[in-house]
């Protein structure tokens, strides 16, 4: 029989290098955390498809809604992988009792949807350019 | 006192973190059948897929916890990455095949 100490219980702490199942709060935490992160994943996959199934075509500009989607579908796939890592990152500094690492996607997510949205303005200022020429 | 009544929900489920994380779990599972059932008309054979799996993940979340294992679930958790990665590819696939 496994004698495991009360999830919220005090405990001493331990030895460098040494792992324990932490806290349960932390735990539904860190989880709560990815799933969070998943469907953001999920809402930039299927934005990214939407963008390149479901707009008009861009007047002069072939192909500027795939070059708006796939870049969204690509930086969807990469959220879920990142968070997937920190996840399992947290969970192992969690039960080491080490401190937690700074999260990356939150910069990561922004830089790149900024990249995005200013290529979707260029194109739709290209569109506007060439076809009214 | 009596040990079989509860007299704070605090005992059993401290910050009431069980119950966010179940209550994630189906915001999750929501997610997917959302986007499973918005591609159900033009893309029924992604659509049906994704609509079961949002099923399965809503199960997922409400299914207790092993004891003894510790709280943390990593196949599940895989298994989210793994669908979205897998909605991904088929997203990428449908937007390079279609639309130009």
């Amino acid at each position: 029989m496994t004698s495991a100490a009360s999830p919220t219980g005090p405990a001493a702490a331990p030895r460098p290098g040494e792992e324990r199942e932490p806290d349960a709060r932390f735990t539904f935490a860190n989880e709560r955390t990815f799933l969070a992160w998943s469907r953001t994943a999920l809402a930039l996959v299927v934005g990214g498809l939407a963008v390149a199934q479901l707009l008009p075509p861009f007047p002069g500009v072939p192909g500027a809604r795939h070059i708006i989607g796939i870049p969204l579908i690509l930086l969807g796939a990469a959220v879920a992988v990142f968070s997937y890592a920190e996840w399992q990152a947290n969970q192992r500094a969690l039960r080491r009792d080490e401190p937690l690492r700074r999260s990356l996607l939150p910069r990561f997510l922004a830089v790149t949807i900024a990249v995005i949205a200013l290529l979707a303005a260029a194109l739709a200022l290209l569109s506007a350019v060439t076809s009214h020429r | 006192m009596s040990p079989s009544r509860i007299d704070d929900i605090e005992d059993v489920d401290p910050g009431l973190a069980r119950e966010r994380t179940e209550l994630a779990w189906t915001r999750t599972a929501i997610s997917f059948a959302a986007v499973g059932g918005a591609l159900l008309r033009s893309q029924p054979a992604v659509g049906i897929p994704i609509l079961a799996l949002s099923l399965l993940i809503w199960e997922l979340g409400r299914r207790p916890r092993k004891p003894g294992t510790g709280h943390a679930r990593t196949r599940h958790l895989q298994l989210i990455t793994v669908v979205v990665l897998g909605v991904a590819l088929t997203a990428l696939v449908i937007t390079l095949v279609t639309g130009w």
